[in-house]
């Protein structure tokens, strides 16, 4: 539950899945916002125009971008 | 793929969501945010993916807000096809606004800005978000652009590259072109919040016999002809019949009470057959009748002969001898127990909702609602406001969100110049809604159930009572504990205190610490004043307490305060004088405090000076069950209370409170509070008697109060308690502790007995 908390604490609405094997969490930055994201490591990195988010996940994370929709996939060794 | 639509979440409505569910995602490989068409009977719309909600699975279910519905001609339970979009980047697409929209300059920069990355088709509506926008009175706030023509033709995303063009032909005239006609819809059932379950019970009664008859026919039974939503007023009565039948299509008429009568004999009754055919032959047809209770009263107490037909006429019409068809009435209300009875039962309103005021969550949905098309500044936090509006119907949070956008409104309004016909552009982009914006209108509104008794929540802390810490504790047990944790309570299998009683000499501090409670509870507070319960009518009175009951009930968490109680609950059997009304009131008042109907979260304080003289059964345990002694402030309370009154004034160095607490026996906070008054006072007397006039707001800063005025007050400010008054509270004291069985006495640790 920690990223979606550190999310939401920066003002970003997330909303969390759960797919049996793994945890998807799901962000709308509106589809006219030009935004980028990247995992380093164990580090998510948001890239907004004017702002930029990293959070650290605990196991291995995917993430893409798509119409500025975020969508976070959380791959969790035992549960964060 | 076909899915059956739904409504989405008040949260994620009016960004062009679908939430489709996951299997159904898999299935047509999609991802999240892919761009989608909704294809329905009537007509197509874009919309991004969006993760289903979790109790969706596998149902093959699509949910979208009332404009994606409007769009595609669909109203939910419906089934839409749902394919990937194939989407290419616009060259130009040229936009049509809205005829009433008065803005200046090139919006097309502005436009493409807003639109950059958004799938559009041709004949979509899009909106957009201009700051707050003129268009102030439309739903959301944002306004409306039609999508003219895109080139290429088909789905296309504008990027910032794309040309963007405005339309000769305002947006109005365009849609009466394109044979299908599209308006963006009233009201959808996303635009209601917080009314889910009674919502679910309207569409229950009203979609289903509409839509599908058969089903009816089949069970055997006749669908339901009417429905009845009560509730105080402002709760979203009226808002829900409009969108029960924006969404399903129907022809809808409503009747507003007055608008019937006529002063020809017989006329009103023909007006109301009128609305009654003309909805029959559009049928299906739903009646709206607005404040039912002003043509349908109880025929045995209306005086009128006109009401009486007109509630005979109604009547009839609702189950009379000819088949009604497809024509479902509802009635809204807010005083549903003056309606006649015979409307009341099955055949005519067959089932009443009650639409009650919003508890947190579904003040967060209202709130979530009437700040979608708000520019907000980031940060703000909706769940704080849901929380601390206790009391709250829909219309007060609109008017609360309306107030927090004018304060925005205003911070910019210097800039603007009102002679010119149009707004810049620009100056509408720069309009944001800030969490100062909130506070503000926060202050500003307070919840319309509670008008007539409310009372402004006093501004006043636990720091403002000096001393008392062992009351302060008890009171804050009594009453914040239940309030702020429940779920201890509930695991104790512990009833909260219904009732607290503060008792002491006059001027100890009972009504400032029932103003601190009030406040630090974060609930409503009702502050009644005895004797202004009194009515010269019989049974007046007594109704009164009743009132003040419902509304702390309909409001809860509620903090009721009884100042000086004893005026309106003496004891019992004493009196002849007053006729019985003061028993009567007295009698109310057990009962509503520990009667059949349950008191929940309302807590109730009272005062006085004499409990000696209040009804014992008031006293007794489920009832007013705690009875603190606000007792005469000993030496280290009054030094706590004189650091309070000087907290904030000029003292000078040679000024010892701790001398001064020594110096004041018997002086109770009123006094002490007197005594730094006039400290101050002298010192200002002698300030202004040796300073030039001229000189005032230069030297201001130097004066200081100094032990001599303190002295120079001491001598004229008293004691107002003397050893004999002390004497007999402290008798009352040790007569309330053994009036209780269980009392454990715990000596000087408390004063306070439970």
């Amino acid at each position: 539950m920690r990223v979606k908390e550190e999310l939401e604490q920066r003002g970003i609405e997330v909303v969390s899945r759960e797919y049996g094997d793994h945890r998807e969490l799901i962000a709308d930055f509106g589809p006219t916002e030009d935004i980028s994201v990247d995992v380093v490591g164990d580090t998510v990195i948001v890239v907004t125009e004017d702002e930029t988010y990293d959070v650290e996940v605990d196991g291995s994370a995917q993430a893409f971008i798509k119409n500025g929709i975020l969508t976070i996939e959380l791959n969790e060794e035992g549960q964060a | 793929m076909k899915l059956t639509v739904k409504p989405l979440k008040q949260k994620d409505a009016g960004r062009g969501l679908a939430a489709i569910d996951r299997q159904a995602m898999a299935e047509m490989e999609l991802e999240n945010g892919d761009y989608i068409i909704i294809k329905g009977d009537s007509g197509r719309t874009v919309a991004r993916v969006w993760p289903g909600y979790p109790e969706d699975k596998g149902k093959g279910i699509v949910r979208i807000d009332g404009r994606l519905r409007k769009e595609t001609g669909t109203g939910i339970d419906d089934t839409v096809t749902v394919e990937k979009a194939d989407v290419q980047p616009a060259t130009a697409v040229t936009v049509a606004l809205p005829q009433n929209l008065r803005v200046r300059g090139n919006v097309g920069p502005m436009i493409r800005q807003n639109l950059s990355g958004q799938a559009v088709t041709q004949g979509q509506t899009v909106p957009v978000s201009f700051g707050l926008g003129p268009l102030s009175s439309m739903s959301g706030q944002q306004i409306p652009l039609k999508i003219a023509e895109t080139e290429p033709s088909g789905t296309v995303v504008i990027t910032d590259s794309t040309e963007v063009e405005i339309s000769e032909q305002p947006a109005e005239q365009l849609s009466e072109e394109t044979a299908e006609e599209r308006e963006t819809p009233d009201v959808t059932y996303e635009d209601i919040g917080g009314l889910d379950d009674e919502l679910e019970q309207v569409r229950e009664m009203i979609e289903l016999p509409m839509r599908h008859p058969e089903l009816f026919q089949q069970l055997g039974i006749e669908p339901p002809k009417g429905v009845l939503l009560h509730g105080p007023p402002g709760t979203g009565k009226t808002l829900m019949a409009r969108a029960v039948a924006n969404e399903i299509d129907a022809y809808f008429t409503d009747i507003s009470g007055p608008e019937i009568m006529s002063k020809y004999y017989g006329e009103s009754e023909e007006q109301l057959r009128e609305v009654f055919d003309e909805a029959s032959e559009n049928s299906p047809a739903v009646i709206f009748i607005d404040e039912i209770d002003s043509i349908a009263p109880k025929r045995g107490e209306t005086s009128g002969d006109v009401e009486r037909r007109v509630v005979a006429q109604l009547l009839s019409l609702m189950d009379g001898l000819e088949e009604r068809g497809q024509v479902i009435v509802i009635g809204a209300t807010n005083r549903v127990d003056a309606i006649d009875p015979a409307l009341r039962r099955g055949g005519r309103f067959d089932r009443e909702i009650e639409v009650g005021v919003p508890d947190k969550e579904g003040r967060k949905e209202i709130l979530q609602v009437h700040t979608r098309g708000m520019p907000l500044v980031d940060g703000i936090d909706l769940d704080q406001y849901a929380e601390s509006t206790h009391g709250f119907v829909g219309a007060d949070i609109a008017q609360l969100s309306k107030e927090a956008a004018m304060n925005a409104l205003r911070r910019i309004r210097p800039e603007l110049d009102l002679e010119e016909d149009e707004i810049d552009a620009e100056t509408l982009e720069k309009l944001q809604v800030t969490e100062e914006d909130f506070k503000q209108a926060m202050k500003g509104i307070e919840p319309s159930a509670l008008r007539e008794v409310f009372v402004e929540v006093p501004d006043i802390t636990w720091e403002d009572v000096g001393g008392l810490e062992d009351t302060k504790e008890r009171l804050r047990e009594a009453i914040q504990w239940p309030l702020e944790y429940p779920e201890v309570f509930d695991q104790m299998d512990m009833q909260a205190a219904k009732g607290v009683l503060m008792y002491g000499p006059p001027g100890t501090g009972k009504t400032l610490l029932a103003k601190a409670i009030a406040n630090e509870s974060q609930s409503n507070f009702i502050s009644i004043k005895g004797p202004e319960l009194l009515n010269k009518y019989v049974g007046e009175s007594e109704k009164g307490v009743r009132e003040v009951f419902e509304k702390a009930r309909a409001n809860a968490p509620t903090v009721v305060f009884f100042d000086e109680i004893d005026s309106i609950a003496g004891e019992r059997g004493q009196h002849s004088g007053d006729s019985g009304v003061g028993e009567r009131v007295v009698s109310q008042l057990l009962t509503e405090l520990d009667g059949l109907e349950e008191l929940e979260d309302v807590v109730v304080i009272a005062t006085t000076n004499r409990p000696d003289l209040i009804d014992p059964a008031l006293v007794r345990p489920g009832r007013l069950d705690r009875h603190i002694h606000v007792p005469v402030p000993d030496e280290e309370a009054r030094r706590k209370i004189l650091e309070v009154h000087t907290r904030n004034k000029p003292l000078a160095d040679d000024v010892d409170l701790d001398d001064l607490a020594r110096k004041t026996d018997s002086y109770v906070g009123a006094d002490l509070e007197a005594l730094a008054r006039e400290a101050s006072m002298a010192a200002t007397r002698e300030f202004i008697g040796s300073v030039d006039p001229e000189d005032v707001d230069d030297s201001v800063g130097n004066v200081r109060i100094t032990a001599e005025h303190f002295d120079k007050a001491l001598s004229e400010v008293s004691a107002s308690v003397d050893e004999s008054t002390r004497e007999r509270y402290e008798q009352l004291e040790e007569q309330f502790g053994s009036r209780e069985p269980d009392s454990p006495d715990e000596g000087t640790v408390s004063r306070t007995f439970q």
